[in-house]
């Protein structure tokens, strides 16, 4: 597959650098990704890719001692946003770009207040629309016939590939513009992977994806355009 | 080796010694409150009121007394120690909630004997001036000084509690775009019910067992309050003052029918904390 030149910029970061502490991740890096596409971000264990990840979501702020120099910037309902402006709206920005982590992490609730989370927040209350947010979502995500029957179990007796799509339909209950994605198939048999891979290929039409993985025959399969992260992460003491 | 065999030996006896002490003052209480139990007048002590003219040593007033005040400063104390906690472990800056957190530590430092001093010279006065009623010495005022005094380690059992929230949900919510208070509400306070029973019932324990806040702010009177204006004494109180008057007299007994009271109150509160923290193991 190639990469759609028409398709214009939706995410893209200037000399970005990142610190653990002193622990130097990510190293002046300045990329851009066309909207409507699948990132695959790729590199050896530890070199920073769940962390560039965060960028995009502030949810690294909250760790102790770390420290983000450059910038970063998103194309939100057609209009350029510094991430790290004051005036933008934390939860709003979260909304816009869901993310899906490494390792599955259901909340302690049922697996219809799971997915019905984001909609709680965001104020969406009205029991038929909600109803019909939660069915669609779990559709998307190939979960719906594994448990549209217990629907009050909790969320956390799913089997791990499920809990991993069920984390995936719960970030995409808001309609997100952007999907961050951390290995989302590490807890899949091949099966389940390959649905998954479908679900991310539908969702490309409406959605900027950037996915981690390291599995290259998936890449392969479903990816655009790949950004390497490698090298030499060395401590600047 | 031998060191570890030494060490080992160390511990179990330091166990034993403080389990067995913990035994030892139940057996002593019930010994010297035998006299009461053998007349059948250990409840009946429980459910009469106190006057000496009339032969009547009945701790029921002060056994009002101590729930009265007890009840009341956790009704000041709970709400406060829970929003502070919120803010100090949710809501606020980083910054800002060690500063908080580093106060709320040091309050506990504090001996309550201080606290009584505050409550004499400015609780005291404010309470009479602002209801007009009295030596302003009242239910009142004890019990707004004594959640001073068990708000300090409240806060810090609660804020434990909401900072033992596993990373995965607190990023979870996170990711999701919840506001720290939705967070709070939606994810972190459901996940803490049992810490909070639990620190509750803690507090519950300590207020029970101050004895200086009463003793200094509640007036001491004799008497089954009426209102929260009103003076009362607690079973602590009761007992210290008693102690401090006379040794061998009726009035002298009823202070192991208080301190019993108070023993099995305290220690059966304990059990539920290990009962609950046992639950607690389970859900999660
Ligand atoms: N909270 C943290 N505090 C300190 N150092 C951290 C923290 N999180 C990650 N690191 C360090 O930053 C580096 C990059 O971590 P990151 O998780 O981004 O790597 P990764 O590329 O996603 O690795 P993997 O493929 O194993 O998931 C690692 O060396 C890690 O030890
Ligand atoms: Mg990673």
């Amino acid at each position: 597959m190639t990469e759609n030149k028409s398709n214009e910029i939706k995410i893209k970061t200037v000399n970005l650098s990142f610190y653990y502490n002193r622990l130097h991740v990510l190293k002046d890096i300045s990329v851009e990704f066309p909207e409507r596409s699948i990132s695959a971000i790729v590199g050896p264990s530890g070199q920073g890719k769940s962390t560039f990840l965060m960028i995009f979501n502030r949810l690294w702020e909250t760790i102790p001692d770390a420290r983000m120099e450059g910038e970063a910037f998103i194309r939100l309902k057609n209009k350029w946003v510094n991430i790290y402006d004051r005036s933008i709206s934390l939860p709003e920005l979260r909304r816009s770009a869901g993310m899906v982590f490494q390792t599955p992490n259901p909340l302690p609730m049922s697996i219809f207040k799971n997915i019905s989370f984001p909609l709680k927040l965001s104020g969406v209350i009205e029991k038929q629309a909600v109803d019909e947010k939660v069915e669609f979502a779990l559709k998307q995500a190939f979960l719906w016939e594994e448990v549209k029957d217990r629907l009050s179990d909790d969320a956390r007796s799913l089997s791990g590939g499920q809990q991993q799509r069920l984390c995936i339909a719960r970030a995409l209950t808001l309609d997100p513009e952007i999907l961050l994605l951390d290995e989302p198939t590490s807890f899949l048999d091949a099966g389940s992977g390959q649905i998954i891979e479908d679900l991310l290929l539908s969702l490309k039409e409406s959605c900027t994806i950037l996915l981690i993985s390291h599995y290259m025959d998936q890449i392969r399969r479903i990816a655009d355009r790949v950004m390497e992260l490698s090298g030499d992460t060395s401590n600047n003491s | 080796m031998k060191r570890e065999c030494f060490a080992e030996t160390g511990f179990l006896g330091a166990a034993v010694l403080s389990a067995s002490l913990t035994a030892l003052i139940l057996i002593f209480m019930l010994f010297l409150g035998f006299p009461l139990f053998r007349g059948g007048c250990f409840f009946t002590l429980l459910t009469t009121p106190w006057n000496p003219d009339k032969g009547l040593f009945g701790i029921y007033p002060m056994l009002a007394g101590t729930l009265s005040i007890v009840f009341l400063s956790l009704c000041w104390a709970f709400p406060l120690s829970l929003g502070a906690s919120a803010l100090i472990s949710v809501i606020a800056p980083t910054g800002f909630a060690k500063f908080c957190k580093k106060t709320v530590q040091m309050l506990t430092g504090i001996p309550t004997v201080i606290y009584g001093f505050v409550g004499v010279f400015l609780l005291v006065p404010f309470i009479r001036e602002m209801f007009a009623s009295g030596s302003g010495m009242s239910i009142l005022s004890a019990s707004l000084m004594l959640s001073m005094v068990i708000s300090p380690t409240m806060i810090l059992i609660f804020t434990d509690t909401f900072e033992s929230i596993p990373a995965s949900y607190s990023a979870a919510a996170d990711a999701l775009g919840a506001s720290p208070v939705q967070k709070l509400l939606y994810v972190i306070l459901p996940y803490s019910r049992q810490g909070i029973f639990a620190g509750l019932i803690l507090s519950v324990g300590r207020a029970m067992g101050d004895t200086l806040i009463a003793l200094m702010l509640a007036g001491n009177a004799v008497a089954v309050p009426g209102s929260i204006l009103d003076s009362a004494r607690t079973l602590t109180a009761h007992i210290a003052l008693v102690i401090a008057a006379d040794f061998d007299s009726i009035e002298f007994k009823t202070i192991f029918a208080a301190g019993l009271v108070l023993y099995v109150f305290t220690t059966s509160l304990i059990l539920l904390v290990r009962i609950i923290g046992g639950m607690g193991m389970k859900n999660r």
